[in-house]
């Protein structure tokens, strides 16, 4: 039986992020991060709530940090392999140079979803550990919030893919994910900072799922037409 | 031109047919009209000077350079225009071949395998035998980046072989290999050339080309300077004969006032080189020598025409073309 190269590329890519080192981050760290800070806020006076709600800080943590992290995670990775010659014995191969882009993307996209669930479950099991009074609406909210925060996550992806192909120098990859890719990022969380209203949530997030495709659909071009 | 193994009554399309090939990296032509062919079960050994344009021309027939000028053929389909029909026909072994890190030996394998289109259980076997051959059975479930060099060059031949291709295109086979994986490697190339695969292969280490490829080609600045069996490059060079005396001649006439005598080469007190000028007969120049010697009161400990070696020709042929060179830019 043949195995469609597009499922067995996934599934490697998706093995290889799972386990770096890097995820390590993601899985245990990124939690641990958001559970310590909401562990040093003041504590609350007696019958008093706290200021936030754990899962609240989860997803502003993993907002600020998830994007940032796949993207570079993704990027650093395109680079090195780029350099160790990787590339050289994969694309002699019967498989689209576009299909091991978005294989890699697929793979920390979801890597870093997953991660961000996890957080996010904690988040809510610690608040309801604690007794803390969730917000009226508390569902609605959060998933917002994890759409808000998955859009963070394709943009970041796209921009780590492209950025990866277009440089060589895993520094200047960096310097452009931090410098340009954070911008790019803010599109999803654009109506949460301005409080705009429900209608512009989904307007933006239409906008970041059509961002995050722009920009693999130029890496793709780009890898297309790279030379080894 | 690519030297044919077969009669003209069997002779087959080349597997393999470069015309004209030139590639420019920005200013810089890496390629200027690179031509040769390869026919089926044939090894040919491409050598040159580092920065020669060996690797660009094998990337080319890879598919990795894909924007050059002339014609690359495969198995009669031009390429990249093709690149889809050929990926079956070629094996490639880059130079630093590269896998990725967190990979096992056999998971890198068998991802490359199985893209390939080896069928999983073919696949097993297949990459079992080639890690017991190179001696890599043990460092099965060893993760890459824990592989030394030589290991993972081997990893990268091996990878080239699974799909069992018609042609092999090996960028530094031999690099980085001990003599006995050398040796292994090189058993390996004459058995491909047995069982009909062809290979195509760089390197640096001339006497290891010599030893298996059927003709060579010698590429310098980009420009394939000359392409043949090794004996037909020989024949092409001025011819030397080297005389050792056991008792040296006094002359009256030295050797070198021979007038088939071109130049004088490596030269001690007991034994000298001498170059024959183009069209002599060379055995008339040797019983000259002889006569001459015996005349002079010497005697002969050896005599005998210099084959050059495969070294011997290289240099010979770049030296020949940095002098062309030079002579242009002085003209």
């Amino acid at each position: 039986m043949s195995i469609s190269p597009v499922r067995m590329m996934l599934r490697d890519e998706l093995v290889g992020f799972a386990k770096s080192k890097v995820m390590v981050v993601l899985w245990v760290v990124l939690p641990l991060l958001a559970a310590l800070g909401y562990f040093l806020l003041p504590t609350p006076g007696a019958g008093q709530q706290p200021p936030v709600p754990m899962v609240t800080m989860m997803a502003l943590v993993l907002s600020s940090l998830a994007g940032t992290i796949a993207a570079v995670m993704i990027g650093v990775d395109i680079v090195g392999e780029k350099s160790r010659n990787v590339y050289d014995i994969l694309i002699i191969r019967p498989i689209s140079r576009t299909t091991i882009l978005w294989s890699k993307f697929l793979a920390v996209f979801l890597c870093v979803t997953i991660a961000c669930l996890i957080s996010l479950g904690l988040g809510i099991t610690i608040d309801l550990i604690r007794g803390v009074a969730l917000p009226a609406g508390l569902a609605t909210e959060t998933l917002k919030s994890l759409g808000s925060v998955i859009a963070v996550i394709a943009i970041s992806s796209s921009v780590g893919v492209l950025f990866g192909v277009l440089s060589n120098s895993t520094l200047v990859v960096v310097i452009l994910i931090l410098y340009v890719g954070q911008n790019l990022a803010i599109v999803p969380m654009l109506p949460a900072y301005l409080n705009l209203g429900d209608d512009w949530y989904w307007i933006m997030l239409v906008i970041s799922a059509g961002v995050a495709l722009g920009m693999m659909l130029l890496a793709g071009l780009s890898f297309r037409r790279t030379e080894f | 031109m690519g030297h044919r193994r077969y009669s003209p009554a069997t002779v087959t399309p080349p597997l393999l047919q470069l015309t004209n090939v030139a590639k420019r990296f920005g200013y810089f032509p890496a390629l200027r009209g690179v031509s040769f062919e390869l026919q089926e079960a044939q090894v040919f050994g491409y050598i040159g000077p580092n920065g020669a344009g060996k690797t660009t021309t094998l990337k080319i027939l890879a598919g990795l350079l894909h924007e050059f000028e002339g014609t690359v053929h495969i198995a009669g389909k031009e390429v990249p225009l093709h690149r889809g029909a050929v990926q079956d026909v070629i094996g490639f072994l880059p130079q630093n071949a590269g896998f990725q890190q967190w990979r096992t030996s056999e998971s890198a394998l068998r991802s490359l395998g199985l893209l390939s289109g080896v069928a999983p259980k073919v696949l097993d076997e297949r990459i079992t035998m080639w890690l017991e051959r190179f001696g890599l059975a043990d460092k099965r479930h060893v993760k890459i980046k824990k592989l030394s060099g030589g290991m993972v060059q081997k990893l990268g031949l091996i990878q080239a072989l699974l799909h069992e291709p018609k042609l092999l295109i090996l960028d530094e086979p031999l690099a980085g290999l001990d003599p006995i994986s050398r040796n292994e490697v090189k058993a390996l190339v004459r058995e491909c050339r047995a069982r009909g695969t062809s290979v195509l292969f760089s390197s640096h280490i001339l006497s290891d080309v010599e030893d298996v490829a059927d003709s060579v080609g010698i590429l310098h600045a980009g420009s394939l300077l000359k392409s043949g069996t090794i004996d037909a490059l020989r024949s092409e060079l001025p011819v030397d004969i080297e005389i050792e005396f056991s008792v040296v001649p006094t002359f009256s006439v030295p050797l070198e006032e021979h007038q088939a005598v071109e130049s004088v080469g490596k030269t001690t007190e007991q034994s000298a080189v001498y170059r024959i000028v183009d069209g002599a007969d060379v055995d008339d120049v040797l019983h000259s020598f002889v006569e001459r010697t015996l005349a002079a009161g010497g005697r002969i400990r050896r005599l005998g025409v210099v084959h050059p070696d495969l070294d011997g020709l290289y240099a010979e042929y770049i030296s020949k073309a940095d002098q062309q060179q030079r002579a242009k830019r002085a003209k």
